[in-house]
């Protein structure tokens, strides 16, 4: 009972370094359950770092992770799907030769567990898990609103698509906490609306906590509940998204990173 | 009607034909020993009895992603079960055939963990390793192998009912000879490889070997356990090839050590290249074309013109041809010629129908055309 007043995640004194390149430093935050938290930051800023980190990709250099209540960072990378961590990827993790259906499978394998044996000889105990968690990945299709695509090569969808696999995916995995990484990046205008619509969708109707990794303001600041504004891998702010706007350190790394991008195109 | 019409080509494209396809060739390779003679017999057994092993390479390199060049050693490990176990203590294929395939999937599951250090083509090197390490073993261990000089393999025997050549199966009418009974044998066991394999390449355990071989790191934060998952490709792998081994040295009756070298390997890498990587049918597909490659040498050029080159030197010239050929111009060997023919068949069908069906059955193509473009 104590776990379920603990926050979801809290991260104390997070550093991350590659030899002498500093990805980032010093990094402490909660999230509570069901919060919808924002990273925010300049490209560059260590927000994929610090999803590595989380997702147990990268080992980090100090610091320590508790993920409800428990260590994270004892956690095997295989066994964080389990333990109720689920992830995207900013460039797309998914497996190009596998179907839309079968990638969101993928995501239910923790929840499965037929083996080679029962499997291969297809026992009805198999069949009978593949008959569920195949109407389970089905559910998580129509919910990012792709069922009509459950059956199509992965390799052979369009972005946008690829997108919202996987956020089928992760939808899929049964997770508590959700770490969404850019899943606007790249996208039109009206597809940004989609996405962003579909997030704030699944933080309402799902009982989920998401911690998003954003690079488009515009979209953080209309769903967040709370921001961290990242910038070169230490934090500069932590608020509501009206506290983080106001903050003069964020406007700087923001207008900043406006003005030399203004110059790039002037230059172009 | 042209709905009804257009719905029932699709459930045809979806359950209807592929059962029929199946039937159809399951028939053709029953009837099939009936109308070859003898040379072409033992040609057609022993591509079947390679197809089962390659089959087990397509697990592991085309499913999995591990490339591996020690597919001999396993054949070979298998063989040897089958010598000591059938030759020398004189027991029942009923056991030898299994345990060639067990005792290959225990040296599989040994060598598996270096998969979990090493990739790509580091594990292909230390697969030859293994290679050269059982040629070692099979030249000085006479007790196994007998030497360099080789030794005989026990034929299939189940009690009473003997494989041996000389021995005919009547069934009414039908005559089955010696190498009909071996044909027999290799394709039922074929068949249940080939319905184990597709099952579990659909089921959970098959799709995380694909979801490793596509992006490893995507997959262990999916929850796919890297080291379970390799280790079981390792196992079904070197376990077909075990049976496949112990299958083929017993209808040779009699190999050398010198049999199982890296060519051997490297002969099962070009079937499941040419045959289509990562499908059940390219297995079966790719044998037909490497395995019957020097039986169709050898019919069609007559010694004399062949320039005193070996049939072999030239089987051998073939292959590396073949793996080039398909490499370039169809990586998904003849399983993706024939979905090619496929697609180009149901455009032309397409053609000859009307109305109804035409828009969604032109979106694949659609689909693929924006692969390309991306």
């Amino acid at each position: 009972m104590t776990a379920s007043a603990a926050p979801m995640l809290e991260v104390r004194d997070l550093t991350l370094r590659f030899g002498s390149v500093t990805a980032f430093a010093d990094l402490s935050f909660d999230v509570a359950r069901g919060e919808l938290f924002a990273v925010i930051g300049p490209n560059g800023a260590g927000k994929t770092s610090l999803f590595n980190v989380l997702s147990r990709a990268y080992v980090p250099t100090a610091g320590s992770v508790r993920f409800d209540g428990a260590d994270l960072l004892r956690l095997r990378i295989s066994a964080l799907a389990g333990a109720g961590v689920a992830r995207t990827f900013q460039n797309l993790g998914l497996f190009g030769e596998l179907t839309a259906l079968e990638n969101v499978l993928i995501g239910r394998h923790h929840l499965m567990r037929s083996g080679t044996l029962r499997s291969g000889l297809w026992l009805g105990y198999a069949r009978r898990e593949e008959r569920r968690h195949r109407a389970a990945a089905m559910e998580a299709l129509e919910f990012t609103g792709i069922g009509h695509h459950a059956h199509a090569p992965t390799g052979t969808l369009p972005f946008g698509i690829q997108k919202r696999v996987e956020i089928a995916r992760a939808l899929a995995m049964e997770p508590k906490l959700m770490l969404l990484d850019e899943p606007v990046a790249g996208m039109s205008v009206s597809e940004r609306e989609e996405i962003t619509a579909l997030v704030r969708r699944l933080h309402r109707e799902r009982d989920l906590t998401l911690l998003l990794v954003e690079h488009d303001m515009g979209m953080v600041m209309r769903i967040a509940q709370r921001v961290l504004v990242l910038d070169f891998g230490r934090v500069i702010a932590i608020g509501t998204p009206a506290e983080v706007q106001r903050d003069e350190r964020v406007i700087r790394a923001y207008l900043g990173e406006e003005l030399e991008g203004d110059l790039a195109e002037v230059r172009r | 009607m042209t709905r009804l019409a257009s719905l029932r080509r699709r459930l045809g494209a979806r359950i209807g034909a592929k059962p029929a396809a199946v039937l159809a060739i399951a028939i053709l390779a029953i009837v099939l020993p009936f109308g070859l003679d003898a040379f072409w017999l033992t040609t057609a057994t022993f591509v079947l009895i390679a197809a089962i092993g390659a089959l087990g390479l397509n697990v592991l390199t085309g499913y999995t992603g591990q490339i591996s060049l020690g597919h001999a050693f396993f054949l070979a490990v298998g063989a040897y079960t089958a010598a000591v176990l059938g030759g020398t203590a004189r027991l029942t294929a009923a056991i030898w055939l299994p345990a060639a395939g067990v005792v290959a999937a225990l040296c599989g599951a040994l060598v598996g963990p270096t998969a979990l250090r090493l990739r790509g083509l580091y594990l292909a090197i230390v697969t030859i390793g293994l290679v050269f390490i059982g040629q070692h073993i099979w030249f000085n261990v006479a007790a196994i192998s007998g030497g360099p000089g080789g030794r005989s393999f026990p034929p299939v025997t189940f009690g009473a009912f003997d494989f041996s050549p000389g021995q005919q199966l009547t069934l009414g009418g039908l005559v089955i000879d010696h190498n009909g009974l071996y044909y027999y044998l290799a394709l039922i066991i074929l068949a249940a490889a080939m319905l184990f394999i597709w099952n579990l390449v659909r089921g959970r355990p098959g799709r995380a070997m694909q979801a490793v071989r596509d992006r490893e790191i995507a997959a262990a934060i999916m929850g796919v356990n890297l080291a379970r998952t390799k280790m079981s490709a390792f196992v079904v792998s070197s376990f077909l090839a075990g049976v496949s081994g112990a299958l083929y040295a017993s209808y040779l009756s009699f190999a050398t050590p010198g049999q199982w070298s890296l060519l051997l390997s490297v002969q099962y890498v070009a079937a499941i290249i040419v045959g289509g990587i990562g499908t059940v049918w390219g297995a079966l597909l790719g044998s037909m074309v490497i395995f019957a490659l020097p039986s169709v040498l050898q019919s069609l050029i007559p010694q004399s013109s062949s320039g005193g080159l070996p049939i072999d030197d030239i089987s051998s010239i073939a292959y590396g041809l073949l793996i080039i050929v398909f490499f370039v111009l169809e990586p998904r060997g003849v399983v993706g010629l024939g979905a090619r023919v496929a697609s180009l068949w149901s455009r032309v069908a397409m053609r000859g129908g009307k109305g109804g069906g035409l828009s969604e059955e032109t979106q694949p193509l659609e689909r693929r055309e924006a692969t390309w473009a991306r």
